[in-house]
């Protein structure tokens, strides 16, 4: 009983694939048409390739043309400046400024900053600083001795991909001075015990503070080479003389000890270091054309 | 020239934001170093009622306090002498007066631009008598413009 099933599926199957044979050969056979290639069309290279890169392409040397194309590619994107890209001096005014709006205490600094692959930039700032003020209904002169400050720190600039002229930085500092202060025209009571016109001085108080500035700034080129710079500053100090006497009110450098914001006001002239090096903008490209 | 203008505005508001900022400290503490004593009994500040403290030659026998209800009392020291005595009368029937004798160092000293110049003391050496005071404890000698209790009397 089982064989004669398996015969019978074996002959169905085979009707079967015979009738799909027979119903295959009367349908029409489909046509095959072959596309003609253009081979008048002419292949050409991207708006604004370079003739060095069409002609490598020309001579059939692809391998180089397209690494060369890869690179002005990335060039676009990230530009790279040398690692020696510009050195600014600048002169920090900003206290001399409000000295004319009646401030107390003034200092002006020289600074040099040493702009680095147009990101990194190492800075060294000297300076002098100094202090007067009697303030009303108080009791003593505060005399801050003309004296000098220096300052080491770097800043990072987010404008890397700009030109330097344009930058917006922040930065860290370490600064430093020793100064000498005089206490004068102190006048001190004591009514109760009826001691009046107690004056004293202190002169020649030495100090000497070490502190810290976060900052950040903004650069803008004006004319030429001239820029203008603007800094916000947060400083704390880490370090001080201890001295019987008190502290003084006023760090050159560093400004009056009330509060930790200061900023300041830059006029910097640029030194561009590798000027062929640097990267060149398409636009600028094309006016040279 | 439109960026210029971006940037220098970005500028001016910072700037503006960093003089807003500037703040100027107020004077926290007293104008000079003055001792302030507090009467204890055990750990525990008491009040003393009709309580008399006066210091030993001052001017018109001016009093700091007189037949007053008080926990603590300022005891300003002599600034033309390292030397001065305070003596208190408690007011009570068959209790002596105290007194308490204090040399100290009077040391010029400049707090800041808000408090101004002034002296402070250090007190080098103590002594009192003990009528109603038992004992008498002064743990920071370094007498400043702080507004703290630097003499603990305890009763």
């Amino acid at each position: 009983m089982k064989h004669l099933a398996t015969i019978f599926c074996v002959a169905s199957l085979m009707v079967a694939l015979t009738c799909a044979t027979v119903q295959a050969q009367d349908q029409p056979q489909r046509k095959v048409t072959p596309v003609k290639p253009k081979t008048n069309k002419t292949l050409t290279p991207p708006k604004g390739t370079p003739e060095k890169i069409i002609n490598e392409y020309l001579s059939g040397d692809t391998a180089q043309a397209r690494a060369q194309e890869r690179k002005d590619s990335l060039a676009k994107i990230y530009p790279h400046y040398p690692k020696l890209t510009e050195l600014s001096l600048g002169l920090n005014f900003g206290d001399l400024l409000m000295t004319a709006f009646g401030q107390k205490y003034t200092s002006v600094d020289l600074n040099a900053t040493l702009n680095m692959w147009n990101r990194f930039q190492p800075v060294v700032v000297m300076g002098l600083g100094r202090a007067k003020d009697t303030p009303q209904d108080m009791n003593f002169t505060y005399s801050g001795k003309l004296s000098p400050y220096f300052k080491l720190g770097a800043n990072y600039n987010f404008l890397f991909k700009n030109e330097p002229r344009y930058q917006l930085y922040v930065g860290a500092r370490l600064g430093m001075s020793a100064f000498k202060y005089d206490i004068t025209n102190v006048n001190i009571n004591n009514p109760y015990w009826g001691e009046f016109g107690n004056d004293y001085e202190m002169k020649g108080v030495s100090s000497n503070a070490l502190w810290g500035e976060f900052l950040a700034g903004l650069k803008v080129g004006i004319a030429g080479n001239w820029a203008l710079g603007w800094e916000v500053k947060f400083h704390g100090i880490f370090k001080e003389k201890k001295n019987a006497s008190g502290k003084p009110w006023y760090i050159p450098g560093y400004g009056t000890r009330n509060g930790n914001w200061a900023f300041g006001i830059n006029l910097y002239y640029n030194i561009p270091l590798n000027h062929s090096h640097w990267p060149v903008k398409e636009q600028k490209k094309k006016e040279k054309k | 020239m439109t960026s210029k203008i971006k940037y220098c505005a970005c500028a001016a508001v910072i700037a503006l934001v960093a003089m807003v900022s500037c703040n100027n400290d107020n004077c926290m503490g007293n104008s000079t170093g003055i001792p302030l004593a507090a009467f204890y009994e055990g750990d525990k500040q008491i009040s003393l009622s009709d309580i008399t403290v006066y210091g030993i030659g001052a001017p018109n026998d001016s009093a700091v306090i007189r037949n007053a209800t008080a926990s603590q009392v300022y005891l300003p020291l002599r600034i033309t002498e390292p030397k001065c005595q305070y003596v208190f009368d408690y007011n009570i029937d068959g209790i002596e007066n105290d007194t308490i004798t204090f040399d100290y160092d009077i040391i010029p000293y400049f707090e800041s631009r808000e408090c101004g110049a002034m002296y402070n003391f250090d007190i080098k050496e103590y002594s009192y008598t003990q009528h109603f005071i038992d004992s008498i404890a002064i743990p920071n000698p370094s007498i400043t413009n702080s507004d703290v209790v630097t003499i603990k009397i305890f009763m």
